[in-house]
């Protein structure tokens, strides 16, 4: 053999070799994702100390969670685990982990990580919303083998892998147990490790948080760029000026930028069914209201119909938004027969001010009342206090006479708990995040051991309350799909009849995006955050994700 | 003097008791962490499981002296929001506040003084008109609009600057213009009514009949004696700097102590608005008594007061 011939094998083997070191994604995978976004909360990499906004929008590309996204139509769907099942009982939940899943730092993800996760985020110094809820209702958790988990409850659990997707909350991140146990807490968030399709690179507190693509084809998605950066840019107008300029190529905007976004040259992407603007009567079932005449169902549905909502969806939320399910019902709800309530609710929420004039007539109120109105905005959806203000404008036309007051949601909160003493008799402006699982959010707000009790409390519970209460009950340890739908109509039926806690709208999230920087995308219908979303943004040459 | 620094020290400490206080018990008044933390369809059981965690269970005054007790120890508290001490929080974040203060300082004085010169060289006329016109202005336009006016011309429209954010020199032009415009308008106008009273005075004239040149009566005898009552405020504008700084911060994306405070407040992350706030003032505090023992060196008639 020549020294030619010598030279030709070297240079193949070394090609060969390079090829194999780097994988075809990640010479695919090049330049950088910036994403500017008004907050990154914490900004801790540990998921045990973050709220679920933060977890969705900067922890979610490096961690995966137990259970994923039906990324088609919102809600959840498969993650960390592939499929997970209910005993006979009821009593325990197995979770079948999907195979060959691995950290950042090699090491397998097995069902330890799992339950070492679970048990991190029950743990008393854990800041995870549901931290206590957990430890209340799980029992017990086994290992079976490698790829496979159980959980085990006090009482049948059926919301509990909703529970454990972040189409929800953060309880079902995955981190690394021997990595943790190996380097402590502290140094874990200092040098996280998630399994994730971007490893961590940097946090520099207040400003930025770096990641680096995975080079190993993930079952979330490949990213198309080489790095991802999410940017803190607090002003909503300096976000949108960033993306002008390609100093970043997507920016979180709200519903009144939308249009100043449109004119300079972004396209603006919606994700639909994020969140219901919503009013909600308090305390009216008590005895001390009777004769208010909010205490009357039929003129709570008049304030209801005097309620122009399309003229709400055009002009304060310059169309991008839509006429609502039913309280905290969505196209995605978890055994919920969605056209059928979308029939429903396009007639019950209509504009119809005669009828709303007719129904107060009957009602004795023919000159109207009035109505304290507490008008508030919950974080991160500002636009709130202007539909406030228009549905008060719009049941002054009906003869309401609506004493208007703001409040910052910081102090309206309080007036919730106890004995809702600045609120009751009265109506205020409330909201629903966009989640799957409706039962645990009907619990919260209308069953009479509840918070905010607004169909009656343990002393004051009538038809309609205790109707609730029971099928709330029924509903918690029905296993068969087809009578969770049947039972989850009734759970709807119930509160839609009462008329106390009425939608208003179906609220979009809404980012800028320069087309010069990002190809086509959609987002995963009711998830705000596209912590989910970022591997699957292509460069603007690639073809479309979604159409 | 000792006497009058050991005074105005006892002075700082009285104040910076009284605004911790009054930062502990206000900062409380404007709701909980605990209701931005959780979602809104949270349980009672998991807000009570969150207040305690967050050590937000204890009574009021209990927490007070918990808090007072700490920061006599230097323990100002972990913020609630990022989980670490709420002064390594603060002194992260301060460097990036004092890399802009400087060159604002330097701006607002290297056209604000020459400015205000000018100006009451040429009283009455267009020149001080127009110098007015800039120092009302600079006085009358908020910050955040002027810093999205600066953004919109020079980012957006001309692509000459960059939006926001720390970086190379390019990054601290809008922000260092956004944060001394209000700078220039004091300096000019504190320097026009000094150099108007300095040179009406007598050894202004006697200089003239001496026969010196225009340039070294104004610029020598008349400045320098102007600038006193401008050394004065200087400690105030740092301040006005320092605190101006949020809303600079927040427009530019800049991760200073200002930006830190904003956060703190919408977060009501109680340990580190505390933390900023006290620490805040003792560097307004500083840089105040600094000045004031500048200015007794300067003229005796303070010290002996």
């Amino acid at each position: 053999m020549g020294r030619r011939h010598v030279l030709l094998l070297w240079a193949i083997a070394m090609a060969l070799t390079i090829a194999a070191l780097n994988p075809v994604a990640a010479q695919t995978q090049k330049s950088t994702l910036i994403f500017a976004v008004e907050s990154l909360s914490g900004q801790t990499m540990d998921p045990i100390l973050e709220a679920r906004p933060g977890n969705a929008i900067y922890q979610a590309p490096m961690y995966d969670s137990l259970v994923g996204f039906d990324l088609d139509k919102g809600g959840t769907g498969p993650g960390v685990a592939e499929r997970w099942e209910l005993s006979e009982d009821g009593l325990s939940w197995t979770f079948y982990l999907r195979p060959g899943q691995k950290f950042h730092n090699g090491d397998p993800l097995t069902a330890r990580d799992a339950k070492f996760s679970l048990q991190r985020q029950m743990a008393p110094n854990s800041l995870a919303s549901a931290a206590a809820t957990l430890r209340r209702t799980i029992t017990s958790m086994d290992v079976v083998d490698d790829l496979t988990f159980r959980v085990n409850t006090v009482t049948p659990q059926i919301g509990l892998p909703a529970s454990l997707s972040r189409a929800v909350a953060t309880e079902g991140a995955i981190m690394p147990k021997d990595y943790i146990e190996k380097v402590g807490e502290e140094e874990f968030r200092r040098k996280p490790i998630g399994s994730g399709p971007w490893r961590f690179v940097r946090s520099v507190p207040g400003d930025r948080i770096e990641y680096e693509a995975v080079a190993w084809p993930h079952w979330r998605g490949t990213p198309h760029f080489k790095n991802l950066q999410i940017l803190l840019v607090p002003e909503e107008s300096t976000r949108v000026a960033m993306v002008r300029t390609g100093e970043a190529a997507i920016a979180s905007i709200g519903p009144e930028t939308m249009m100043s976004a449109s004119r300079g040259g972004l396209e603006v992407l919606s994700v639909p069914g994020t969140m219901q603007a919503l009013y909600q009567f308090w305390g009216v079932y008590r005895p001390e209201f009777k004769a208010s005449p909010v205490a009357d169902p039929r003129v709570r549905e008049a304030l209801s119909l005097a309620i122009d909502r399309q003229q709400i969806i055009d002009h304060i939320m310059n169309g991008k938004a839509s006429l609502p399910y039913p309280f905290a019902a969505f196209g995605y709800t978890d055994y919920f027969d969605a056209p059928k309530w979308k029939q429903w609710a396009d007639k019950a929420y209509r504009y119809d001010p005669a009828r709303a004039k007719q129904l107060l007539a009957e009602a004795g109120y023919p000159n109207g009342f009035e109505l304290n109105f507490a008008n508030t905005a919950l974080p991160g959806t500002q636009f709130m206090v202007d539909i406030g203000t228009a549905i008060a404008d719009m049941w002054t036309k009906i003869g309401v006479r609506v004493k208007l007051k703001n409040y910052e949601w910081g102090s309206f909160a309080p007036l919730i708990r106890g004995d809702q003493a600045h609120l009751v008799g009265g109506v205020s402006m409330y909201r629903t995040v966009g989640r799957p699982d409706m039962p645990w959010r009907y619990e919260g707000s209308f069953a009479s051991d509840s918070e905010q009790h607004l169909l009656g409390d343990k002393t004051n519970c009538d038809t309609y309350c205790q109707a609730f209460d029971s099928t709330y009950r029924e509903l918690l340890s029905e296993r068969d799909p087809a009578k969770r739908t049947l039972l989850t109509d009734r759970l709807v039926q119930t509160v839609s009849d009462t008329w106390v806690a009425v939608p208003i709208i179906e609220g979009m999230g809404y980012y800028a995006i320069n087309s010069h920087q990002v190809g086509q995308f959609a987002a995963i219908p009711g998830r705000h955050e596209l912590g989910d979303v970022f591997e699957r943004i292509p460069r603007p040459e690639e073809k479309p994700w979604k159409q | 003097m000792t006497r009058y620094i050991v005074h105005r020290l006892l002075q700082g400490v009285v104040l910076l008791c009284m605004v911790a206080m009054i930062v502990f018990f206000l900062g409380r008044l404007t709701g909980n962490p605990v209701d931005l933390m959780l979602p809104e369809d949270a349980t009672a059981e998991d807000r009570v499981a969150m207040i305690k965690a967050l050590g937000l269970d204890g009574p009021l005054y209990q927490q007070f002296f918990i808090f007072v007790g700490k920061a006599l120890h230097g323990d100002l508290g972990d913020s609630i929001r990022m989980r670490e001490p709420a002064v390594d929080a603060f002194f992260s974040r301060l460097p990036n506040t004092l890399a802009l203060i400087p060159w604002a300082i330097l701006l607002a004085m290297g056209v604000g003084i020459p400015l205000g010169v000018l100006a009451s060289l040429n009283r009455g006329n267009m020149i001080d008109r127009i110098a007015g016109i800039f120092a009302v202005l600079g006085i009358a336009i908020p910050g955040f609009f002027l810093g999205i006016l600066l953004i919109f011309v020079f980012s957006v429209q001309l692509g000459w600057l960059p939006s926001g954010r720390m970086g190379g020199p390019e990054h601290y032009v809008l922000p260092v213009i956004t944060l001394g415009a209000f700078l220039i308008a004091g300096f000019m106008r504190l320097v026009r009514s000094s150099m108007l009273e300095v040179m009406d005075s007598e050894y202004v004239k006697l200089a003239r009949i001496k026969g010196l040149s225009e340039f070294v009566v104004i610029w020598k005898h008349c400045l320098r004696n102007a600038l006193i009552p401008v050394l004065t405020l200087w400690g105030v504008f740092v301040g006005n700097l320092i605190t101006g700084a949020i809303i600079t911060e927040t427009v530019f994306a800049w991760p200073g102590i200002g930006r830190l405070t904003y956060e703190a407040v919408i977060y009501r992350d109680f340990p580190l608005l505390q933390a900023v706030i006290i620490l805040k003032s003792m560097l307004i505090l500083s840089i105040n008594l600094a000045v004031d023992i500048l200015y007794a060196y300067v003229d005796p008639r303070i010290r002996l007061a």
